[in-house]
């Protein structure tokens, strides 16, 4: 496979002198389906723009098979490589048919009228858009989901060999940038290249073979997804805390954001040991800690969703070996941590004898004189894998006074009225 | 764009056509001394054709050959050189109310006009015209050239920059001229006349000045009739496929301030033809130029004739200056356009 599009050390800005890309290379392979990522201002749009020559570069080359960008004129470059904008808007009403017929211009002399071969592109990029049965109607009537598919149609009926999507989808709704990526995808399984500039990271990883990471107008990670999506390489670019996860169907990795703690005063000092897994700790402790709460959790294995949203939290964690029940040092360690605390916490987990011993830990707190909330969203038969040890151990502490909460909201009500209690 | 070029815009070219020809004819006839249709139409096919027949008093001939022929066929050029000019500033500025005067045509000519009605008001003209066309044309060349050279930034000629040049250029010149009026005293009336533009005493001579502009203008405009379409999508997508846009708008530029500066130069200001004739028309051919360009010129030469018509029947013997009578169909027309608000498609 040869060299669709290679990008040689590129620097390039806007009038004002400011560099916005300040060297980039980048060489993208024939049928590659690459995705350029990257926060705002980082110059992944302008790379686009650059690419396909609308903008000039102060240093550098660009060539697309093996030409120089500045070789060619602006038709030839328009017969090989075509380009998606973000949206495009105009007062003009022209057809669909028309719009998308003038994709066809590039490959007309002045006063050529169209071939058969110009009608059958024209009418294959509608098709393959879906967008035929709306090709009399005029471009000012249309969506914002249909107009980007007859942009795009224009594009395909450039016959390009490579294809330049410049956020495609950053004004659609959710269903429709489903669609324009599998559109793409299904064209770069027909032969076309693609390289696409995405903001949503998600996207990009459940469509791009491979990933480039701008940051601050330069190439920060190059690479497969699963090289570039990492925690350090988001948190460095992006300045912000994520969870990597992975789809457990297609085995792509997506991403969710952790939400900054703005912690308030209310509940400064009281201390609160969570007993958690399996991911039904996370909102409790996120939520304790915007409180202001000192937050810890146990016992918990590594890998485990609430283990991960700890450690984000900067939450002190009592760990264990993944998939690996309560050991004597590590239940030890955790009533430490209950020891230190206030208030106990134990959320909806489904019990076995993996975690036994953390109810058997909530037990022993509430029998330490520690107030114990028991979060109750499903009854304890539903989530009892001990063959009814759990369910007896949890009636004996409704018996000793612990407090029901049927929901995470419920923890936080009674996280308020504790703290004017106590304060 | 497409190999469609659908059959209905025959039909539009040659109503058009049939409109033309119909005014044409029907403002030969009518006037001090009314003329019938048929004998203005074998007149006008003696004079094409040479095709030598009698029947009808030599006054007619003579009206018709010396004074009509000449005012309505000078009309028909000032309506299509001001119509294709509209349309393409309209393309150049991608925006729908853009007009011919946009970047300091009518101002450039206005001063220009000014001056040689002032100052220069006792020679005797030069190749048997008056100084007024000379200068008016002069001016308008040199407006747009200042204009042009104002807003560009390197190679690039950006719209903003050439539309608030244009703004400001105008507003400088057309200070100038009130100026020159404020001095001007006796000459005042024959200034103010210039302004409002009109056909009173034209001749064959003005005809000939304009025709080479129009017969240039016209099929150059055609000939990027397409890459017009594809300017109207934005300067950046324009490039991304295919076309050279910075060359095509100094061709574009070039060829529509001339046109306009032509006009303006035999007609003086005559308002609003540029700016609503391209709308009349793209409402109902739609917005593809390869159908919009020859319709507008057809249409704006007849509009132009009948609207000059009216100007000098209305209150005959006295005759009301054009851009007058235009301005009071035009001024309505462009506030329903507006007041239609979102739902106008142009």
């Amino acid at each position: 496979m040869g060299c669709a599009l290679r990008i040689g050390e590129i620097h390039c800005g806007y009038g004002d002198g400011r560099e916005v890309i300040k060297g980039i290379s980048l060489a993208v392979e024939e049928k590659e389906f690459l995705g350029i990522i990257g926060p705002n201002g980082c110059g992944k749009s302008t790379l686009a723009r650059a690419a396909c020559g609308v903008l000039g570069c102060s240093h550098g080359e660009i060539c697309i098979n093996g030409k120089n960008l500045k070789d060619l004129s602006t038709r030839e470059i328009a017969r090989t490589l075509a380009v998606v904008p973000q949206d495009f808007h105009t007062e003009f009403a022209f057809t669909v048919h028309e719009i998308v017929s003038m994709g066809r211009s590039p490959h007309l002399r002045r006063f050529q009228s169209e071939t058969k071969a110009d009608v059958d592109a024209i009418e294959g990029a509608m098709r393959a858009t879906n967008s035929l049965h709306f090709a009399e109607k005029r471009i000012t009537e249309l969506s914002g989901g249909e107009r980007q598919r007859v942009i795009i149609a224009q594009a395909l009926a450039q016959e390009p060999e490579i294809l330049i999507l410049d956020e495609p989808t950053s004004h659609l709704d959710i269903n429709y940038q489903l669609e324009i990526m599998e559109l793409a995808k299904r064209l770069n399984g027909e032969g076309l290249t693609v390289l696409t500039v995405l903001h949503d990271l998600n996207l990009a990883s459940a469509y791009c073979e491979r990933l480039v990471l701008l940051n601050d107008g330069e190439v920060f990670a190059d690479g497969s997804v699963d090289e570039v999506l990492t925690p350090e390489n988001i948190g460095k670019t992006f300045g912000v805390d994520v969870l990597v996860h992975r789809n457990p169907v297609t085995g792509k990795r997506y991403i969710t954001s952790i939400p900054r703690i703005y912690a308030s005063s209310n509940s400064e000092g009281i201390r609160v040991h969570v007993i958690c897994g399996s991911g039904t700790g996370a909102v409790i402790m996120h939520g304790l800690k915007e409180m202001g709460c000192y937050v810890s959790a146990g016992v918990l294995n590594v890998l485990d969703t609430d283990e991960e949203i700890a450690e984000k939290l900067g939450i002190e964690v009592v760990a264990e070996a993944p998939f690996s029940p309560i050991s004597d040092e590590t239940f030890g360690l955790n009533m430490g941590a209950i020891e230190g605390a206030d208030l106990v916490v134990l959320t909806n987990i489904p019990v076995g004898a993996g975690n036994f011993r953390n109810l058997l830990a909530a037990k022993k707190a509430l029998e330490m004189g520690k107030r114990v909330v028991l979060v109750e969203e499903t009854p304890i038969g539903e989530r009892d894998y001990t063959g009814g040890r759990a369910t007896r151990l949890l009636e004996k502490m409704h018996q000793q006074g612990a407090i029901i909460a049927t929901d995470s909201r419920e923890v936080f009500e009674i996280m308020e009225r504790m703290s004017t209690c106590l304060t | 764009m497409m190999g469609s070029w659908p059959k209905r815009n025959w039909i539009y070219l040659v109503s058009l056509m049939l409109l033309l020809l119909g005014s044409v004819i029907l403002a030969a006839s009518v006037g001090a001394v009314s003329i019938p249709a048929d004998v203005v139409a074998r007149i006008f096919l003696k004079g094409v054709s040479g095709f030598s027949s009698r029947g009808w008093p030599e006054t007619y001939e003579v009206i018709l050959l010396k004074i009509r022929f000449p005012r309505v066929i000078l009309a028909a050029m000032v309506g299509m050189a001001l119509a294709v000019s509209g349309v393409a500033f309209q393309g150049i500025f991608k925006n729908p109310m853009a007009d011919p005067y946009i970047i300091g045509v009518s101002s450039g000519a206005a001063l220009g006009a000014t001056i040689a009605i002032l100052v220069l008001g006792g020679w005797v003209g030069v190749f048997g015209f008056s100084l007024v066309p000379l200068l008016a044309f002069s001016g308008a060349v040199a407006t747009t050239l200042l204009v042009y050279n104002l807003a560009r930034v390197g190679s690039r000629v950006p719209v903003t920059t050439l539309l608030l040049a244009g703004i400001a250029v105008g507003t400088f010149l057309s200070a100038i001229t009130s100026f020159l009026m404020v001095l001007g005293g006796k000459d005042l009336h024959a200034i103010i006349f210039w302004l409002m533009g009109g056909f009173s005493a034209k001749n064959w001579d003005h005809v000939k000045a304009v025709a080479p502009f129009i017969f240039l203008g016209l099929p150059i405009s055609l000939v990027y009739s397409r890459d017009l379409n594809l300017l109207l999508l934005g300067e950046e997508r324009a490039r991304q496929l295919g076309v050279e846009v910075e060359s095509l708008k100094k061709i574009l530029i070039t060829v529509a301030s001339l046109l306009a500066a032509s006009a303006v130069a035999v007609s003086g200001i005559v308002g609003f033809v540029g700016l609503i004739i391209p709308h009349m028309v793209r409402l109902v051919t739609g917005p593809d130029h390869r159908i919009l360009i020859p319709c507008s010129a057809l249409f704006g030469a007849s509009f132009v004739i009948l609207t000059d018509l009216l100007a000098r029947t209305i209150m005959s013997p006295t005759e009301i200056p054009l851009g007058i009578i235009t301005a009071l169909f035009g001024a309505p027309f462009f506030i329903y356009l507006l007041k239609r608000g979102g739902k106008a498609t142009f």
